[in-house]
């Protein structure tokens, strides 16, 4: 089954980027620049816009040609690559993305071939949809738990590891006491946004061995 | 395929000497053409991994040099930028992707660390002190008159002495040295646990390709190696770290948390690392130390934690469970085959017993020198993902309980059961037990290699 796993879908948009000798600099290399200066965290627009568990965006150049023997090839176009995995329905989906980042979209998918743009809600739906390629072999480390609920999940586990190594010991009934009143705070507490969660890692991340 | 040839394989590579005192001479080289006569000199005095049939010798010598060494030797440009980029960069300018940051930051390492000045590493293990001194001394003469180098420091370190006798106890207490991986090809009696595991269960030698440049690896690849191949054959790559314990600091922390915890303080001690302090598995004996069993070696290293997945016997992040996995990720331990690494190494500074006043600041720690194939890929990504983060282990973001760099936000989950004897438990707030204090990344050529070293002969075309 293609595109699904458990509840959530996983989607691959694969946009040929704009092919014109006059654009300087050209449509790939415009899109790679505001590409490496998107926000990561929670001014990401897939923290912004709701539903993505993961996202990622790709441009493609065209295929390496590795030497011989093998034959060289090479792609029609450049394309531009989103990979997302997220809650619900593609329509919903790309309708949300359309209504919380539309200038973010524009940005990026104004560089590719036949883009109408998100102030168009349904052609943009359209749009992406006839970009659309299945994603065959699609694996989700978590595909049971919407998005809200996986930050939920993780807020909690941290708010419990930090209760139990602050209570170790404590006499049983003070003991109860804390817990209610801890678990009464932990509902009313807002829902962490998505890109705020997590410990900052003083380590260096991306290289051969990540 | 067939016995190595142990005459071209430097010793310290093939096998712990078992000796009970080392000096670690680290030389700036003065001069290329001086420096490979110096080598010259020296290179009929290495130890190399021959059988010791006539017995131990009084003391050995074994040589490794930085890439910065080696430049300074003079190997052509086109061999210097073939070796691997972790060894080109050292290990200071790793300490990102080490994390050796804060306390473990390279600003407050030695200072002989501390700039780049290090070419050359000259290690000699001894009988006793008397041996070590006359073997140092004959060859520091042999440096000072080549002229070929000047020595820049030392390290002495010793096998910790309890009751008269050496040991192979660490500053904390615990046994260590059990957890050293066979290779094919190495000549030493097998030892179950110690090797990789199969799929019946049965454990089998690592490829030689893990240990040795110039073999194939797990993976079936050559490790990636310097042209001419001759240089880099039967060679290997060590990582030197000298890791200040504080001492003051464990004692008290141990017995901080021992107060909270029902199961007692050396079962807690037991929890940190895996092992109760004599060296018994806490996979094959939860409840209580086992001597005799430390002293089978067809039991002290044999066994799995695929019974414990919940780590209610031995903890999911503790120490020897972290740094050798064994079957606990699946595949019959298949994605650990190529994270092996080869320690050697002696304690440093003087021991104190426990009950005795101790402190922090007394200088007092383990030199940990890894001998791999590939550093990258073995002691870094062991470095940065099994002892600086925990996902592999299910662990989130929490650091390894004994030489994780924590800067005093450390957590580390004693899992237990419903036994009031073996409770389950959270330390937390833990500060840095262990802290860097320098250390580099050393080429350990063959014999031969030294020879071309010596003669000029490192021809990469």
């Amino acid at each position: 089954m293609p595109n699904k796993s458990g509840s959530l879908y996983g989607l691959t948009i694969l946009s040929p980027i704009i092919d014109d000798e006059k654009a300087t600099p050209s449509h790939d290399l415009q899109i790679r620049k505001y590409l490496a200066g998107l926000a990561t965290d929670d001014g990401s627009p897939f923290a912004l816009a709701p539903g993505t568990h993961l996202a990622r965006l790709v441009v493609m150049d065209d295929v390496i040609y590795v030497g011989m023997p093998a034959c060289e090839e090479h792609l029609k176009s450049k394309y531009l690559v989103l990979e997302s995995n997220f809650d619900g329905e593609l329509d919903d989906y790309l309708g949300g993305l359309a209504d919380h980042v539309p200038e973010q979209l524009d940005s990026i998918w104004g560089h590719c071939v036949a883009y109408p743009g998100a102030g168009n809600r349904q052609a943009f739906i359209d749009y992406m949809k006839a970009c659309q390629i299945d994603t065959t072999f699609y694996f989700a480390a978590i595909n049971d738990k919407s998005l809200p609920e996986t930050l939920r999940a993780l807020h909690t586990r941290t708010a419990v590891a930090d209760f139990i190594a602050n209570h170790q010991g404590m006499e049983p009934a003070r003991l109860q006491a804390e817990f209610v009143q801890f678990v009464a705070q932990l509902r009313s507490e807002p829902i962490p946004g998505p890109g705020t969660g997590g410990i900052a890692r003083d380590i260096k991340t991306g290289g051969r061995n990540e | 395929m067939s016995k190595l040839n142990a005459t071209d394989i430097q010793g310290f590579v093939l096998r712990g000497y078992n000796l009970p005192v080392g000096r670690y001479l680290f030389l700036h080289l003065e001069d290329a053409t001086r420096a490979r006569k110096m080598i010259g000199q020296l290179l009929g005095q290495v130890t190399t991994g021959q059988r010791w049939d006539g017995g131990k010798p009084d003391s050995t010598m074994n040589i490794a040099f930085t890439h910065k060494g080696l430049a300074a030797l003079d190997l052509p440009l086109a061999t210097l930028i073939t070796f691997p980029v972790e060894f080109q960069d050292g290990m200071k300018e790793r300490s990102g992707i080490l994390g050796d940051t804060g306390l473990n930051a390279p600003e407050r390492w030695d200072d002989v660390w501390r700039g780049d000045r290090v070419h050359m590493w000259l290690g000699v293990n001894a009988k006793s002190p008397e041996a070590l001194e006359a073997r140092c001394a004959k060859l520091l003469a042999t440096i000072q008159e080549s002229g070929g180098a000047t020595l820049l420091g030392s390290q002495d370190a010793a096998a910790v002495v309890i009751d008269g006798k050496p040991t192979t106890r660490e500053h904390f207490g615990y046994t260590d040295g059990f957890g050293n991986p066979e290779y094919l090809g190495v000549e030493r009696s097998s030892q179950p646990g110690q090797g990789k595991l199969l799929a019946d269960g049965t454990w089998a030698p690592l490829a030689t390709g893990e240990l040795l440049l110039g073999y194939a690896d797990e993976a079936g690849e050559l490790p990636v190696a310097p042209v001419p191949h001759l240089l880099a054959a039967n060679g290997t790559f060590m990582v030197y770290r000298k890791l200040h314990q504080n001492l003051a600091t464990f004692r008290a922390y141990l017995d901080e948390q021992a107060a909270l915890y029902g199961g007692g303080k050396e079962k807690l001690a037991a929890k940190f690392i895996g092992r109760w302090r004599d060296g018994t598995p806490l996979e094959l004996s939860p409840d209580k130390p086992d001597f005799p069993l430390t002293q089978d070696p067809k039991r002290s290293t044999n066994f799995t934690y695929g019974a414990d997945p919940e780590g209610t016997r031995c903890p999911l992040g503790a120490h020897v469970r972290r740094v050798h996995p064994r079957d606990d990720f699946g595949f019959h331990g298949k994605l650990i085959d190529r994270r092996r690494i080869t320690r050697r190494g002696l304690p440093y500074g003087a021991f104190v017993p426990e009950g005795e006043p101790v402190s922090d600041s007394e200088d007092r720690g383990v030199i940990f020198m890894a001998l791999n194939a590939s550093i990258s890929r073995q002691f870094e990504f062991v470095q940065q993902q099994w002892i600086g983060y925990g996902n592999d282990a299910h662990l989130g973001n929490d650091k390894d309980m004994l030489i994780g760099n924590h800067g005093g936000r450390g957590r580390f989950v004693v899992q237990g059961d419903t036994r009031p004897e073996n409770p389950p438990f959270i330390c937390s707030n833990m500060p840095n037990f262990v802290e860097l204090r320098g250390g580099e990344y050393f080429f350990l050529p063959s014999i031969t290699a030294l020879g071309m070293i010596a003669l000029s002969l490192v021809d990469p075309r």
